[in-house]
């Protein structure tokens, strides 16, 4: 096999480094074996026999694309310079193969599956660079700030740190900010038997708390019977599922999945996230033993499809000018949301202008798959590597980008900043908000 | 059950509120609680703009409160609940504040008798455990507070808290250990990189917790000290209930999960997933639901699974009072379903709560949910009229009558029914 030629900036990341120099041979050629002979099966080695290396899958990466198509970043050098060597020696690498196998599978790869598409057999790269993660979090060699969200998830049962009081105390606080728009709105805590749990990610209440009293006005207009769990379990957002650390997602999901039995609820309703979904509808109910959630869990994009189509949720005003979407990977690609996705852009916007390509074959925003958690050693190539992205965002004209994902979010958000496009981006739900018709009755009452 | 010996069990039927008045009356009212004997009912209610009250029965608490959530009777009848003065939270019992302020207060905890109530505060940014209104010492400074238990004597109180404070990003200081278990405002000596599963023997006299030991390695504690053997994961242990020196909890070696009794691998079989260890009241038999294969999930007895299973999920198991019997509630194709010694009893339903046996086995009664309405379901089929709400059915100490609490047209019974007669 011909080494790859690589060309990176050197990046400091304090976390790998000191796991290079910890890592022993002994401990890496274990931990691989192990891996591989006791994790994986007839999947990898299908996936593994059945390429024939022809590099069709490469024009499918926006890695690869935004940076010139150099080869280093094409899907299946992905696995060529990690998991083929690895298979190869017979887990006889060294500690720095291990910080390049962390490099590329952590922080140059969404887990996006786009190059599953245009693979002629199918073959899910996606599913490899996790096992390369998995081996690597065994390890302990994961970007600094990706494993302290692991640890967060790990402590806290969420993302951000949040300690339980300031969990509750923030919902209280928004259901306050809620009932100044419609005072009768009410988030309802811990109410056993309510037909729906909503669960959202750690960043919402730590840094997008408005977005909890969005819910709370939403709800109350849909007429819904409602609530969320003053406990931990509330948090449906999953970093140990991209880290490698499977033990600790499926702590996480099992949780939130039982938080949601605890309360007796027909349905969890989840905020705008999309790798939360994954882990959540997938990941996490499949390392626990279920074939599906126990308590079915609903995208906000398929909730806020079912509101406006029924017309629980009218609109009394659409939005205007040119606004566009970005199709999150894990509910678009990965669980067919993509016409929902436009139905519920059409009814509040104006002039809904899409994306090109779209839908299944869109493109991942690049912060997908734990890339952005990977934190500020690793933005500059991130962002540079959304190149792509940027220019279909410009082709689109749009004043707005709407992302119904917490990732996704941030990363157009640094997209839109890095490339100077001069947009906004906003959650779908703050549209619906502002478009909303508030029946006569719930208004505020005149003085 | 505190003093269920002395509940009127003799008055057939109470109507003890109309909570339909409730609605006239206030602006805002809120999903209802009774007390254990279920002599009352309270409901949050709303009566202006940041102003809260508590109907109760007939009344309400005298004084109304900006904030009021978390309303919970206690065992002996009192009823708690966490409310704001001033922007500042405490603890009312009956109507009547605690003294002291606090920054935060939440998770009520009560002793079995309902004579001690615990609650997690927060004063100044440093957590504690606050009993009957007096906060425990702590030799250090608490960061956070992630889950607390009290004895049934409520005599020693546990919590699982972050003991040492960590900066941002602080992999070295978190793989150090920061979280420990505090008793009776007590840290144990070592601190631990995650401690999970707090559990206290009925005796109090031992606590138990899963610990991590680094990124993919875990344990059990029992009073500070780690089992020998060490495991890829855990899940919270479960304590022997006549023995406290017997400690069991799933654990997970060679990618499957087994039991383990104080250390040692005690069921032969292996399993995709293992839940809920539960022991027979005399402690010599354990139930738990496992999935043998992925997605078929059931109920093993001391490690036999039983030939039914189920594809979404099954709950925790629950044994007959001479454990004899095992009820499991489990969900296949969208039902959830009444499992008993691994055979489904009756119909399918929206919703089943925690299975409750008459005394002498040949009945289980369950509060149960189909479209809309709630129902006492025996033996899996309804048997009494549907409720707008209704609560766990409990069993009278002789054995001969069912207490049936609900919500009809708006009124709240409290019925004491023959167990023959359902
Ligand atoms: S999964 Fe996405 S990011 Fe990863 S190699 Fe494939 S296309 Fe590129
Ligand atoms: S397109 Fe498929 S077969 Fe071709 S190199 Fe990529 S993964 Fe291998």
């Amino acid at each position: 096999m011909k080494p790859t030629i690589v060309k990176r900036e050197p990046v400091v990341d304090e976390a790998m480094d000191q796991c290079e120099a910890r890592l022993t041979e002994e401990e890496i050629e274990k931990v691989i074996n192990e891996v591989i002979d006791k994790e994986t099966g007839g999947r990898l080695w299908t996936y593994i026999n059945t390429c024939i290396h022809c590099g069709l899958c490469a024009e499918a990466c926006h890695w690869y694309l935004s940076n010139d198509r150099d080869v280093s970043f094409a899907p299946v050098t992905k696995i060529k310079d990690t998991l083929w060597v690895m298979l190869e020696k017979k887990g006889k690498v060294d500690a720095a193969f291990i910080k390049r196998c962390s490099q590329i599978s952590h922080t140059e790869c969404n887990a996006c599956r786009r190059c599953g598409m245009y693979c002629p057999f199918g073959i899910d790269i996606a599913y490899m660079i996790l096992v390369v993660r998995r081996i690597c979090a065994k390890l302990g060699m994961v970007p600094l700030y990706l494993q302290d969200t692991v640890h967060s998830h790990a402590a806290t049962m969420n993302q951000m740190w949040v300690k339980p009081d300031e969990w509750i105390d923030t919902l209280q606080w928004q259901e306050e900010e809620a009932q100044g728009y419609v005072p009768s709105a009410r988030l309802p805590l811990e109410k056993e038997g309510a037909e729906i749990m909503y669960s959202v990610i750690g960043p919402e209440p730590k840094f997008l708390a408005q977005l909890l009293g969005n819910i709370t006005v939403i709800m109350k207009v849909a007429g819904l019977d409602w609530t969320m769990p003053a406990t931990a379990g509330w948090d449906n957002s999953n970093m140990a599922m991209y880290s490698g650390d499977f033990e600790i997602m499926a702590r996480v999901e099992r949780l939130h999945h039982e938080t949601a039995q605890r309360l007796k609820v027909k349905k969890i309703v989840m905020g705008e996230c999309g790798h939360a979904f994954r882990g959540a509808e997938y990941d996490g109910p499949t390392w626990m033993g279920w074939m599906k959630p126990p308590i079915p869990i609903v995208h906000a994009i398929a909730f806020y499809y079912d509101l406006i189509k029924s017309g629980r949720i009218k609109i009394a005003k659409k939005i205007e000018g040119p606004i566009t979407s970005q199709y999150p990977c894990n509910v678009i690609r990965n669980a067919g949301l993509g016409s929902k996705l436009r139905y519920i852009m059409s009814a509040v916007c104006e002039d809904f202008v899409d994306l090109i390509p779209n839908d299944r074959h869109a493109f991942c925003c690049n912060a997908g798959g734990g890339t952005i958690n990977c934190g500020p050693p690793w933005k500059k190539i991130r962002v540079q590597s959304a190149k792509l992205q940027s220019e279909n965002f410009k082709r689109t004209g749009a004043h707005t980008i709407v992302t119904p994902c917490h990732n996704c979010h941030s990363g157009v958000e640094d997209i839109v900043d890095g490339y100077k496009l001069g947009m906004h981006v906003k959650f779908f739900s703050e549209l619906l908000i502002e478009a909303m018709e508030i029946p006569e009755h719930l208004k505020p009452k005149e003085e | 059950m505190f003093n269920i010996e002395s509940w009127d069990w003799e008055s057939k039927e109470k109507m003890l509120a109309d909570t339909a008045k409730w609605k006239d009356k206030f602006e805002d009212v809120w999903e209802p609680y009774i007390s254990q004997d279920g002599e009352k009912i309270a409901s949050i209610v709303k009566i202006g703009e940041g102003e809260h009250n508590i109907a109760v029965n007939e009344g309400t608490w005298e004084e109304p409160f900006e904030k009021i959530w978390y309303s919970r009777f206690s065992p002996d009848g009192r009823l708690t609940a966490l409310i704001t003065k001033d922007m500042e939270w405490t603890m009312a019992v009956d109507g009547k504040t605690w003294e002291q302020m606090y920054e935060y207060i939440w998770d009520t905890k009560f002793s079995a008798d309902g004579k001690i109530i615990a609650a997690t505060t927060k004063v100044d940014s440093v957590y504690g455990i606050t009993i009957n209104e007096k906060t425990l010492e702590c030799p250090v400074q608490l960061e956070s507070i992630a889950s607390h238990v009290i004895s049934p004597d409520g005599k020693i109180s546990a919590a699982i808290a972050q003991t040492v404070p960590l900066g941002q990003a602080d992999l070295d200081g978190f793989l150090k250990g920061s979280w420990s278990v505090v008793v009776n405002g007590k840290p144990w000596k070592n601190n631990f990189v995650d401690v999970y599963g707090l559990t206290m023997s009925n005796d109090g006299k031992n606590i138990a917790v899963e610990y991590r030991d680094s990124i993919c390695e875990y344990g059990i504690l029992v009073n500070e000290k780690p089992w020998n053997e060490k495991f890829a994961c855990t899940w919270e242990p479960v304590f022997h209930p006549k023995n406290s020196d017997e400690i069991t909890a799933p654990v997970r070696q060679w990618g499957q999960w087994f039991l383990a009794t104080n250390g040692r691998i005690v069921w032969d079989n292996g399993f995709y997933s293992l839940l809920y260890p539960t022991y027979s009241p005399d402690g010599n038999n354990i139930a738990a639901a496992v999935a043998p294969q992925f997605a078929k999930w059931t109920i093993a007895v001391n490690g036999q699974p039983w030939s039914v299973t189920f594809g979404e999920c099954i709950q925790k198991p629950c044994f007959s009072p001479d454990g004899r019997k095992v009820a499991a509630i489990a969900k296949d194709k969208g039902n959830w379903l009444l499992v008993v010694d691994g055979a489904v009893l009756g119909e399918a339903f929206d919703n089943i709560w925690e299975p409750v046996f008459s005394p002498n086995d040949d009945k289980v009664i369950c509060k149960v949910e189909k479209n809309g309405k709630y129902a006492i379901a025996v033996n899996g089929k309804i048997r009494r009229n549907d409720y707008e709400a209704l609560w766990n059915p409990v069993v009278s100490p002789d054995g001969t009558k069912v207490m049936i609490c609900g919500v009809e047209d708006g009124k709240y019974y409290r019925k004491v029914v023959p167990l023959s007669d359902i």
